[in-house]
């Protein structure tokens, strides 16, 4: 699969300071080493499990982090919304976009109106702290589980689903989607918003959701990927890799790869009624809004609370934008379903 | 971790063949109320391990409270509906383990949550 880059290279950071001050360096200190590329092979694949492990304690301590300052911010839903292109949106408009970025997802993933079909047991894989979970726990009158590597947040989803009255719809685990901790077959809803892009191994992360995936279920995946590359193409061009890399130290994201990649596993795994649709335009007015309400004073004091890595991801924004605008970075959804 | 969680959590450790259903080790149970929807634990039953339900019943301390086997004929009886709700769904494992039954490795239970991850050798 030529687009799995390993665009994350082991060097450094692109954001270390060099000679600062020692109250910079200081934050600095213990920051675990995102994962190391050289552990990839020219196909894309992890190989190295101890690159895997510091990776999985990266993301967790990322989201042990900065969940609280994110939620207090922008409430409990932690991805994108979802706007008509080209429109202005208000800052009272994102809450409401990040829920129409939930139902536009389950739209176009055509789940069955028929009420006898709808979804019954759900797992929501890298829940954040619960929105989409709860949301769609209400929605469907069903169970939900939610898995994330963050303790933090699965205990702060704990603490919103009871404070919801919804403690017996929703349950959440500490584990790892690569590993999901259920027999096969057991959701007929398996939903993956915004978490695909911290997976290092694509092919195994779509392997477990088609795993759990109980047969007729539907799958819906909302990621981050980069571009399609031409046919021309064997790699993004090296500017590119560059500004991914930047990001992905930020964010604890492993290799990028393109929505057509993730068709193409759907593909090899023999998952029907494949979806895809690009939907960039549909969240630019999205990192404008994070960056601005970053610079409000009450999201820069939390920000200044909060510790390095948070503040790092907060840097790291207008690079988001950047990707955006050079059509580098696409905001992709990829839908299909697991053979009856 | 209510018992309804703890019958779609299974272990896959690498190697193990059957990672269901998982010893419960409980070291602080709490009960908790909450609804009976009889519609709901009509529409859940048939997707239950009965088994798995009724070793986890006695391991959280209430050996008596599920019957040893069950049928949907008996989700007319409205006292086996409150036992079945109560075991499923007011529950609660807060302190504890889960075991895998083939390794004996176990999953802590912190806080009402499941640690389900796997060490890099258990991969």
């Amino acid at each position: 699969m030529g687009t799995l880059l390993p665009t994350c290279e082991p060097s450094l950071p692109q954001l270390r300071p060099r000679g600062r001050s020692s109250w910079w360096t200081e934050w600095r200190r213990g920051v675990p080493a995102p994962a190391r590329a050289g552990a990839q092979s020219p196909s894309g694949v992890a190989s190295a499990s101890a690159s895997a492990e510091g990776l999985r304690k990266g993301i967790a301590e990322f989201y042990d982090e900065s969940s609280g300052l994110w939620e207090r911010v922008w409430g409990d839903h932690m991805h994108h919304g979802f706007y008509d292109p080209h429109a202005p949106a208000s800052l009272a408009d994102h809450r409401a976009a990040q829920i129409r970025m939930v139902e536009e997802a389950l739209s176009f993933a055509a789940l069955s109106d028929d009420p006898q079909k709808k979804p019954k047991r759900i797992v929501d894989v890298g829940c954040g702290i619960g929105g989409s979970s709860r949301y769609l726990a209400k929605k469907y009158g069903a169970q939900c589980k939610g898995i994330t590597l963050s303790p933090v947040q699965a205990q702060r989803a704990e603490a919103l689903a009871i404070a919801e009255g919804l403690a017996d719809k929703v349950s959440f685990q500490v584990a790892d989607a690569l590993e999901q901790p259920f027999p096969d077959g057991q959701f007929d809803l398996v939903w993956s918003m915004e978490s695909g892009e911290h997976m290092p191994d694509k092919r195994k992360f779509v392997g477990e959701l088609a795993r759990v995936a109980a047969p007729g279920a539907t799958i819906i995946i909302v990621t981050w990927c980069h571009r399609d590359l031409l046919p021309s193409e064997s790699s993004l061009r090296p500017d590119e890799i560059n500004l991914l890399n930047k990001i992905c130290t930020a964010y604890y994201l492993p290799a990028w790869c393109s929505a057509a990649d993730y068709v193409n596993i759907a593909k090899s795994l023999s998952l029907e009624d494949i979806r895809t649709a690009d939907w960039s335009e549909n969240v630019a007015p999205f990192w404008p809004a994070v960056i601005r309400s970053a610079l409000t004073w009450r999201g820069f004091t939390s920000l200044l609370r909060s510790g390095w890595k948070t503040i790092r991801g907060a840097l790291v924004m207008p690079l988001m934008m950047e990707g955006y605008n050079k059509k580098l970075i696409k905001f992709a959804i990829i839908t299909c379903r697991k053979p009856e | 971790m209510r018992l309804l969680t703890h019958n779609m959590l299974s272990s896959n450790i690498r190697g193990v063949v059957n990672g269901f259903p998982l010893g419960i080790e409980a070291e602080k149970v709490v009960e908790r109320e909450v609804e009976l929807s009889a519609e709901f634990l009509r529409g859940v039953f048939p997707k239950i391990e009965w088994g798995a339900l009724v070793a986890g019943a006695r391991a959280l301390g209430h050996p008596d409270l599920l019957p040893g086997e069950a049928d949907a004929s008996m989700l007319a009886s409205d006292d086996f509906l409150r036992r079945f709700h109560r075991a499923l769904l007011q529950l609660h494992v807060e302190e504890g383990a889960l075991v895998c039954p083939e390794t004996g490795r176990r999953f802590p239970i912190n806080k009402g949550i499941p640690n389900m991850l796997l060490h890099e050798d258990e991969v």
